[in-house]
């Protein structure tokens, strides 16, 4: 209860949030023309909401998402396509640099967007352990085998071994697989926890680096691919 | 409303998330005082959120339903830290450069201290219910406590903020005063 009012901080709280029946509310206001005190203690209530939300307007902003390294061999097939029909296109001229730009929209549409209909598959490696490892490269071969689907694996924790050029036993699957268009992702986070740790990280060529392994899980989900933990 | 069985459903429910995402940031901020914390609970949130959307039944409770799981993921990580509610360790807000913290609003700073300083239970009533303006029978929704609860942590919340920045305003000269004056 307040000092000078029959009014708890719990009431006049609530009032400020909008919690009270109108009769009560009504009560209120007609009691704080009358008394100064509990005037005073509404205005105050209310400010000290309004400093609560003015803290929190601006807030230090998300890091931005970080992926480096995007490698596919598809993707680099229509790049150098897409090169040659440029040097095409300055030779010949306008016409056929038409053609290249068609060709280099299509490139940025295969790196960025996951294609409407088509099967997209997520597998999240965390285990260092080579079995679990070999069982994720088996599903991403098998999901493969749909010419329609793509697969990117997504390696954190000990599962980054899977993708360190000096720790991986399958380098070669890893490259074979890579050719067939799966993208492998290392996350950044946990090569950083490996380098604070005094080692010394190098990933296998076809690796490519993402700034959180579960980032790169959502952002891949809330574009409606399928999540699978390996 | 329905259960989110359906595609178009699916795709609001991911359309919900992506624009919430932002909010939850914020919240989680509000409660952590640690960006990179923050960022790190709101990709668990989304990830468990995707994961469960089949659990929520009705879309128009989506929004409570994600700050539910924020709260849960902080309680986890706390749990993983062997961190115990009553058992407040300080956090102390973002390390900021000086010239950084010369161009911050020392106002906003302030209240955040004030906010940081508040027990963890308390901290997410008060941001619960002025940041994101859920009522008081949402806000037990996600934390799993009486309404009553609620309200008690509310008040004492508010209580100690109103020590830490409106009575010591009002008794310890006008700088601070007239800082406060300055976003009226």
């Amino acid at each position: 209860m307040s000092k000078d009012n029959m009014y708890s901080e719990e009431q006049i709280g609530a009032f400020t949030d909008g919690e009270l029946e109108p009769e009560e509310e009504s009560q209120i206001l007609a009691e704080s023309e009358r008394c100064p005190e509990l005037d005073a203690q509404l205005c105050q209530s209310r400010k000290l909401k309004e400093l609560v939300q003015h803290a929190y307007r601006e807030i230090p902003q998300v890091r931005p998402r970080e992926t480096r390294g995007l490698r596919r061999k598809g993707l680099l097939s229509l790049a150098a396509a897409a090169l040659v029909l440029l040097a095409v296109g300055l030779a010949a001229g306008w016409l056929v640099s038409q053609s290249y730009q068609s060709h280099a929209g299509q490139a940025t549409m295969t790196a960025h967007t996951s294609p409407v209909g088509q099967e997209n598959w997520l597998l999240h490696v965390s285990s260092p352990d080579p079995a679990t490892m070999q069982r994720a490269l088996d599903r991403a071969r098998k999901l493969m085998a749909d010419p329609a689907a793509h697969v990117e694996v997504v390696a954190n924790e000990g599962g980054v071994n899977m993708l360190r050029s000096d720790t991986t036993p399958f380098a070669k699957e890893i490259r074979e697989l890579s050719e067939q268009d799966v993208l492998f992702f290392a996350c950044s986070r946990a090569i950083q926890r490996l380098e604070e740790q005094g080692v010394h990280v190098k990933l296998v060529p076809e690796a490519n680096t993402h700034y959180s392994a579960l980032d790169r899980v959502v952002l891949r989900m809330q574009q409606g691919w399928t999540y699978e933990k390996i | 409303m329905g259960v989110l069985s359906g595609v178009n459903q699916k795709r609001l429910f991911r359309t919900i998330l992506a624009n919430s995402r932002g909010r939850l940031h914020r919240m989680a901020y509000a409660w952590t005082h640690d960006s990179s914390l923050a960022d790190d609970l709101v990709q668990q949130t989304c990830f468990q959120a995707l994961r469960k959307q089949k659990h929520l039944r009705d879309i128009d409770a989506a929004d409570a339903w994600l700050f539910r799981i924020l709260a849960n993921c902080l309680c986890d990580h706390r749990r993983a830290r062997r961190e115990v509610l009553c058992e407040e360790t300080p956090v102390s807000i973002d390390a900021r450069t000086p010239e950084r913290e010369a161009h911050d609003d020392q106002v906003a700073l302030r209240v955040r201290k004030a906010v940081n300083a508040l027990p963890l239970a308390h901290r997410q009533v008060v941001t619960l219910v002025d940041l994101e303006g859920f009522t008081y029978a949402e806000v037990a929704g996600i934390l799993g406590i009486p309404v009553g609860t609620v309200m008690s942590r509310l008040s004492r919340g508010r209580r100690a903020l109103r020590e830490r920045l409106l009575e010591a305003n009002l008794n310890d000269g006008t700088d601070s005063v007239s800082k406060v004056r300055k976003i009226r």
